[in-house]
């Protein structure tokens, strides 16, 4: 990891979409091990997937992963923090008036 | 707050039909062609997994163990179901305004317990220590469960979530792990609040339930309110969390932040509030009032909500809200000072509302409490 430049790479990935009345999820696992850090990219290769409402898709793909610069790192550690409100779990949308 | 409002609607038949493999159309499959799609964008973290792996539950196992054995007894597994009580809904016949901010209800909420569900998830994952990977995944598991609940209802809605954002480009977003306690313990705690609140209040009057899924509030923040109690338990086994004097003050930060988001969004929604028999404003303070009243479990004070500066506060916070709103749907030059002049004043009303001094409480030593508002 340099301090500005970024870097790419690909990792094989299995996507599950649970459309289902008793769970609605979605994932991504790396099926090699990679892992995520601060301000990284992740891309999942490939058409939109789609899970018809009752079921449950599971699919292998492949993701980009485009490694943050040690610049944009340091920065996402600074600043991630302040996107917290996101996390909250009541409901509210980015219109002031609807 | 990347939630997609019914404006953002894409209004494109839904891909679902269209994407699917060569199996035949059935009946579910061909209305959701009819139907609208609305794209979920959920966030993405991470978190220093090492550090959350360190933490030793020891010290709290008792209330650990009680915990966590009623959530694997998972009491509301049957719950989450619709039965004679789920009477039919008029969609067409609902005012539109009405339909429009109950709609914009259903998606934000279905998009924060899939937040929710996406984070929890991911801690699951990329954890090791046993304790901590479980708790994440009966967490994710509910949280799952809640999401696709309002999805079902958001379907009789005639709206469909789309689940495409997986194939976008998605930026992954730090959050120091006890800023995750901090934020997610409020949001659960103040999430119970509000469900509960909502629930009384239609159980005394039931002529305002004009949907059938405030029915299942109840026991739903029940829920909610044992993920609170996980993430109380976790802040109990390091005592710095929570006293150390930069530790109180992102802790006031936080409070002050939670409330101060959920008094403008709720202003937003006036039609929602008033059809339900509310007044938003008292609304909010008796959520502020039981959020406050059940985190003194664990927070060494509370933030003094009846200080005559706190409603003035809120208030001031809300107005810069409008400006801010105003200023971006101007555009130009103008609208650009205007937004400045309003993110100014919202900053100096978050300064008046964080300086107000916080009333203290003695935290017992035992966190655990009963839902019992
Ligand atoms: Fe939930
Ligand atoms: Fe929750």
């Amino acid at each position: 990891m340099g301090l500005l430049t970024r870097t790419r790479e690909s990792a094989p990935c299995t996507v599950t979409i649970s459309h289902r009345f008793e769970e609605l999820s979605a994932h991504v696992k790396f099926n090699n091990g990679a892992k995520i850090y601060a301000g990284d990219s992740v891309l999942v290769e490939g058409a939109e997937i789609m899970a018809p409402y009752g079921e449950i898709v599971r699919e292998d793909r492949t993701a980009i992963i485009t490694r943050a610069s040690g610049l944009e790192r340091a920065w996402t550690r600074l600043t991630g923090d302040l996107e917290f409100m996101e996390l909250c779990e009541f409901s509210f949308s980015e219109e002031v008036t609807l | 707050m990347n939630v997609q409002t019914p404006e953002a609607l894409n209004g494109h038949a839904s891909g679902t039909a269209l994407h699917g493999t060569n199996e035949e159309m059935t009946s579910e499959k061909a209305t959701d062609v009819a139907m609208q799609d609305t794209l979920l964008t959920p966030r993405f973290y991470t978190t220093d997994f090492e550090e959350l792996d360190a933490i030793n539950v020891e010290t709290v196992r008792e209330d650990w163990d009680k915990l966590i054995a009623g959530m694997v007894a998972d009491p509301n597994k049957g719950h989450f179901k619709k039965n004679e009580d789920w009477d039919t809904v008029d969609w067409d016949g609902m005012e539109p305004a009405l339909k429009k901010e109950f709609i914009d209800f259903l998606i934000s909420s279905c998009t924060a317990e899939f937040s929710g569900c996406v984070l929890y998830k991911e801690m699951k994952r990329r954890g090791s220590n046993k304790d901590i990977t479980q708790l994440f995944q009966l967490m994710a598991r509910d949280e799952a469960r809640h999401a696709g609940f309002i999805n079902d209802a958001l379907r009789e809605a005639g709206i469909s979530v789309n689940l495409g954002f997986l194939t976008q480009q998605k930026k992954y977003t730090y959050f120091r792990p006890k800023f995750i306690y901090y934020a997610t313990y409020l949001s659960e705690k103040i999430g119970y609040a509000r469900y509960i609140t909502i629930f009384r209040h239609l159980d005394a009057n039931p002529e305002y339930r004009f949907h059938p899924i405030f029915k299942w509030f109840e026991e739903w923040c029940n829920d909610e309110f044992s993920h609170g109690e996980a993430f109380a338990l976790l802040m109990k086994t390091d005592p710095n969390l929570t006293q150390s004097w930069q530790n109180k003050l992102w802790i006031k930060f936080f409070l002050t932040a939670v409330y101060g988001t959920m008094w403008v969004r709720d202003h937003q929604r006036p039609v929602f509030h008033e059809a339900l028999g509310v007044d938003v404003t008292w609304y909010g303070m008796e959520v502020f009032r039981k959020t406050s009243e059940i985190s003194k479990q664990v927070y060494p004070f509370t933030l003094d909500i009846d200080h005559p500066r706190f409603r003035k506060g809120l208030d001031r916070l809300q107005d810069a809200n409008v400006v801010i709103a105003e200023g971006k749907r101007q555009g130009g030059i103008m609208g650009k000072l205007k937004t400045w002049a309003g993110t100014a004043r919202a900053g100096a009303a978050f300064f008046s509302l964080y300086t107000i001094p916080v009333v203290h409480n003695d935290v017992p030593d035992s966190p655990m409490m009963a839902p019992a508002y």
